[in-house]
């Protein structure tokens, strides 16, 4: 009888405390006493009589802000967190739900990122009356919109392909469904997920820079919420370089931090989870989480979980019978029949959207009246200026909390520009304002109501977002010509692409808004045409997705490809046409789709730039949306908001589909 | 443990634990039609059986082992266990995997803890039963391993630790020693057997399905014959030889060469062998999923073997290291092409077949085309078309739609790209697959 001896691993006592524990406990102490400092600064009582918020230039004012803007980004992730383990679980499991969320999904991840902090902002202050949370919600919730949509698709694919052997082994060992979820369903989707969830994080940076100035209705001027954001943009009002590299530098080291403390040991901590039959060649390897395995009281915290669960009563389970595993059962009679009322209802609940849209939109008459179309009603006060907004109410005008000033409300307050008064004269004389040059001809034109939009300036939405197509598209396609040789030159030498991948990866996480004053210096002081230096702005931060995935695409070309195209004389434009472009094809769609997308999102930032008094603007439909985010949701901003969702919506389906396609059937290395 | 007992497993006339009365398993295709996959199955098992449940790759035996266990329910019929309704997976049965299903984010005892874990058993018990199930398998020392650092065999070892932890009545396994290497699965069979024949599990029976008919009858009391199409029990053979087996014994040859009669000799209805149907000369013919290199190397091999251009199928089987789903869709290949006839478990060549193997490589390419026109209507078909046809060229969705008249979307499919490589080979014609389109070769083939 030979004696066994079960692996010491197996009977290690459950809590002790080893040497790695002298840095973990400090750490964790630190950890907790900053999101108590952050709490607290971020629940302080606003409204109508707290003063306006403003940061301070001051570069000591620096480690608070980052820290407030890293509690931003936080709470953003448990939101998405949250949103995804609900939401895509529920498309997941029920295949009704599953043709409202996914379409819903689909549209909403095209919408333009910073278009959502206008509709949200008045909302949040609502719900969180009286308190500074609202703002802060507002902008958590840009940040969230910015991340959600690709966790949330990562986990309900993830969900769909749960390997059909490991359900049934399931269902044998009898996991009940909330088990099953825990042990089985999710374990598997945490790769993609967690990959997905770091992504969308190196990303975010871009659109907190941008989220923390808020407009908000009945306040003069913007608020800024304390951050770096706040700060990079008040440096660049007042033009203070030296505030601008305290910015950059703060930013850079967030941005380490949260690379080697939290992104490389989450990615290699997921590692275990992947579904390979083998260990593969290269494991993840990080410091962070070797320091975390190796600590006691971590590994407790980690303990805690299961303690807890095992302190419950456990339900004597001996005879509760498991689920079934069908393999998809055709629907029965009854279930047909609510299918087609479920169909019904969400095609009736669709229609009514948009006619409710429209009417929002258009106005009750949907642009027209008695047939004919109706003119455009512009807003005179073209600059938004308060003062200006004031004068106009104080000959009578209505003027709108945001500043807007309608014709048709000039036109009614001079009877159809008759009564023109001596004030008002005045006021239109201003040159800030864009009155008609013939009042009462210019009110006598038929003309949608305040506000609302006319389909003369659909069609010029049209246009701007075709302008702005365009420069994605060139600009997209130069980045490719660049970097793709770059990358490939980069891919076949693997010890310069182990230590340029990181680089690449952390340029494309630095958020790309802070070097925008740059340019804006260089082309206000040498008058450089602005299509091609201001343009490319907006895949300055998005082009780096392309470097890093041809880098990494080239270095899985397998190497007896490589060998062979050598052996063959494989050289030149052959050798690229043959060998290397069909190779890393599925990997520049991957990077290129997320390039093209992060370069919509920054139109909105890169169309309308500043520096101290210079402001550059481009015509587009980033500028369009930039000009009528005025702190309240309003029919500009959504047309344009709509026009570039489906411009999005429709580059995606019609382009980048197509060639995910391509490479999935006819590129793959496999 | 070397092997020394030689007890006789006589066929005791256990009690019976699970019974099958008029199972039927129907699924609807995508066109909405019916799919019988299971038709009329009775079985049952009784304490201290080893059962094998044999049949090619669509038979549906895997279904019906779903069947059994409960994750599938029949469309008519049932399933008892101990005399009580099996309609969700019971304790007291428990499935051992093909691809051994191990959760790859547990360790070894994590994996073979949790069916334990799902019954309630407190911490102290699960771990101590858990260690000593992996004992029994010989997995000692790889506790806090995962599945990705453990080879196949090893895997495969943990899935049965995971099944037996739990005392099960009955252990059904779904080809449990396929995806495992020669040597791994010999020695995984021999140690089940070993803890079997000792009693060291405390299960009471075993079914297996398998498509390796040695595999059968060297660890089963019983062998049930399922066929394909729909899947009935087409055989029950008994084997009632003492273990351990030799595979080179007389008796167990016999047996293998029962089993390979029975699966081979036409019945009115469907078999494994000629998938006979009404549709026996029309475009509906079913085709067998052959590869030609594969038919013409069979044909070759029986060709330059001693029996005279007949070959005894078992032993080819065993000599190429083909397994059911690779030997017989190869046989009646050769059947259904003209070269070959099948009977009582052996493999006869016929004429043409011989002058098949001798011949070189443009003579092959000539008597194989000739064949095909004459009895694979289909390929016939779609030469005909495409000579009247101004340009010789057609797309493939031509003659997929006119097969879905016959089959459903998934066999049209099969049945064509089957018809499509034959004849690429015979140059009877060209097949583009970007464009998805047959022509004539350009030169006049």
């Amino acid at each position: 009888m030979r004696a066994t001896f079960p692996d010491t691993g197996v009977l290690r006592p459950r809590f002790r405390l080893t040497s790695w524990d002298i840095v973990v406990i400090p750490l964790v102490i630190v950890a907790i006493l900053l999101l108590t400092i952050a709490f607290q600064g971020a629940s302080q009582p606003f409204n109508e009589t707290t003063p306006d918020l403003t940061v301070s230039l001051n570069p000591a004012n620096l480690p608070y802000y980052g820290l407030r803007t890293v509690f931003r980004m936080f709470l953003a992730v448990l939101l998405s967190l949250l949103f995804t383990f609900t939401v895509a679980t529920l498309a997941a499991k029920s295949r009704r739900a599953e043709i409202v969320i996914i379409p819903t999904l689909d549209f909403l991840q095209s919408l333009p990122i910073l278009g959502f902090l206008t509709v949200t902002t008045s909302i949040f202050l609502g719900v969180f009356r009286g308190n500074l949370l609202g703002l802060e919600a507002a902008s958590i919730f840009a940040i969230f919109t910015s991340q959600v949509w690709n966790m949330a698709f990562s986990f309900y694919h993830s969900l769909i392909t749960t390997p059909r052997e490991l359900q049934e082994a399931a269902a044998v060992l009898r996991l009940s469904p909330w088990k099953k979820f825990w042990r089985l369903e999710v374990p598997f989707a945490i790769p993609s997920l967690v990959w997905n969830t770091m992504m969308s994080v190196s990303g975010g940076w871009f659109f907190v820079v941008a989220s923390e100035v808020i407009s908000v209705v009945g306040r003069d001027n913007d608020q800024y919420l304390p951050g770096v954001g706040s700060y990079i943009a008040l440096a660049i009002e007042q033009a203070d370089v030296a505030a601008m590299v305290y910015a950059g530098l703060t930013l850079l080291i967030i941005i380490l931090i949260y690379d080697q403390l939290i992104f490389r040991p989450i990615v290699a901590w997921s590692e275990k989870f992947k579904f390979e039959q083998s260990e593969a060649q290269e494991i993840a390897q990080s410091w962070m989480l070797r320091l975390l395995q190796r600590s006691g009281i971590a590994s407790s915290l980690g303990m805690l979980g299961t303690t807890i669960r095992q302190m419950l009563p456990v339900r004597l389970a001996a005879n509760h019978p498991g689920p079934r595993v069908e393999p998809q059962p055709s629907p029965g009679a009854i279930d047909r029949v609510i299918d087609r009322v479920w169909y019904a209802l969400v095609l009736a609940a669709a229609l009514w959207a948009v006619w409710f849209l429209a009417t929002y939109m258009f106005g009750p008459g949907l642009g027209f009246d008695n047939g004919q179309i109706l003119a455009a009603n512009p807003n005179i006060n073209t600059d938004l200026n308060p003062e200006i907004a004031r004068r106009f109410a104080a000959v009578g005008v209505t003027v709108n909390p945001d500043h807007t000033v309608w014709l048709s409300d000039v036109c009614a307050a001079t009877a159809d520009g008759t009564r023109v008064s001596a004030e008002m004269t005045e006021v239109l004389r201003d040159e800030r304002v864009g009155a008609p040059g013939d009042l009462a001809a210019a009110c006598a034109i038929p003309m949608v109501p305040a506000g609302k939009v006319s389909w003369s300036e659909v069609l010029e939405c049209l246009w701007l977002g075709l302008l702005t197509t365009m420069r994605v598209i060139i600009w997209i396609g130069i980045s490719t010509l660049v970097w793709t040789p770059i990358g490939v030159w980069i891919g076949l030498r693997p010890r310069v692409a182990q230590f340029v991948q990181p680089l690449a990866q952390f340029a494309a996480a630095f958020p790309a808004n802070l070097l925008f004053p740059i340019a804006v210096v260089l082309i206000a002081t040498y008058a450089l045409p602005q299509n091609l230096f201001q343009a490319p702005l907006m895949i300055l931060g998005a082009q780096w997705y392309i470097l890093f995935n041809v880098i990494a695409g080239t270095s899985s070309i397998p190497n007896d490809l490589k060998e062979a195209a050598r052996v063959l004389g494989l050289r030149g434009w052959a050798w690229w046409r043959k060998l290397i472009i069909p190779a890393i094809f599925p990997a520049f769609v991957t990077g290129g789709i997320t390039a093209s997308g992060g370069s919509w999102n920054a139109s909105i930032v890169s169309e309308v730039v500043s520096w101290g008094t210079t402001t550059l603007t481009l015509p587009g439909l980033g500028a369009y949306i930039a000009y009528w985010s005025t702190g309240e949701f309003n029919p500009h901003v959504g047309l344009g908001m709509l026009v570039m969702g489906l411009l999005v919506l429709g580059f995606n389906r019609l382009f980048w589909r197509q060639l995910y396609m391509l490479a999935e059937t006819r590129f793959r290395l496999d | 443990m070397a092997m020394t007992l030689t007890s006789k497993t006589a066929a005791v006339a256990g009690k019976t634990i699970l019974s099958v009365r008029n199972l039927h398993k129907i699924f609807k295709t995508p066109e909405g039609s019916d799919l019988v996959v299971l038709d009329n199955i009775n079985l049952d098992l009784a304490e201290g059986e080893i059962v094998a449940l044999l049949g090619r790759s669509g038979s549906g035996k895997s279904t019906l082992l779903r069947c059994l266990i409960g994750l599938i329910s029949p469309s008519s019929g049932e399933v008892r266990y101990r005399n009580r309704l099996v309609t969700s997976p019971m304790p007291g049965m428990a499935m051992v995997f093909q691809s051994f299903a191990l959760f790859p984010w547990l360790t070894v005892l994590e994996n073979v803890e949790l069916g334990l874990e799902t019954m309630g058993v407190p911490e102290g018990e699960r771990r101590r039963r858990a260690l000593a199930a992996i004992d029994l398998i010989g997995l000692d020392g790889f506790e806090s391993a995962y599945p990705k650092e453990l080879s196949g065999g090893m895997r495969q070892r943990v899935g049965f630790a995971r099944a037996l932890v739990t005392n099960p009545d009955i252990l059904l396994m779904d080809e449990p020693f396929s995806a495992l290497d020669v040597l791994t699965a010999e020695n995984l069979r021999t140690e089940l057997l070993d803890l079997w024949e000792t009693r060291r599990i405390p299960t009471k029976a075993i079914l297996m399905v398998t498509h390796n008919i040695e595999e059968a009858v060297l660890m089963a009391d019983r062998v049930l014959i399922l066929s394909s199409n729909p899947g009935r029990i087409i055989s029950n053979e008994q084997i009632d030889l003492p273990r351990p087996r030799d595979r080179n014994d007389s008796a167990f040859l016999a047996r293998v060469e029962t089993i390979y009669r029975a699966m081979t000799t036409p019945i009115a209805t469907v078999v494994g062998a000629v998938g006979v149907e009404s549709e026996h000369t029309s475009l509906g013919m079913r085709l067998p999923e052959a590869d030609v290199a594969q038919i013409i190397g069979l044909i070759e091999q029986v060709e330059s073997g001693s029996g005279q251009g007949r070959g005894d199928l078992p032993a080819l089987a065993a000599g190429m290291q083909l397994d059911v789903d690779d030997l017989f869709p190869l046989i009646d290949a050769a059947e259904l092409l003209g070269f070959a006839q099948i009977r009582e478990g052996d493999i006869n060549l016929l004429p043409e077949g011989v002058k098949l193997a001798r011949s070189d490589i443009q003579e092959r390419k000539v008597i194989f085309a000739e064949h095909l026109i004459n009895r694979v209507p289909l390929i016939a078909h779609i030469r005909r078309v495409l000579s009247t046809r101004p340009d010789h060229r057609a797309p493939r969705e031509r003659f997929l739609t006119e097969l879905e008249d016959f089959m459903g979307t998934e066999e049209a499919t099969r049945t064509l790209d089957t018809a499509i490589e034959w004849g690429r080979y015979a140059e009877l014609f060209e097949y583009d697959a970007r464009e998805g389109r047959l022509r004539l070769p350009e030169n006049g083939g």
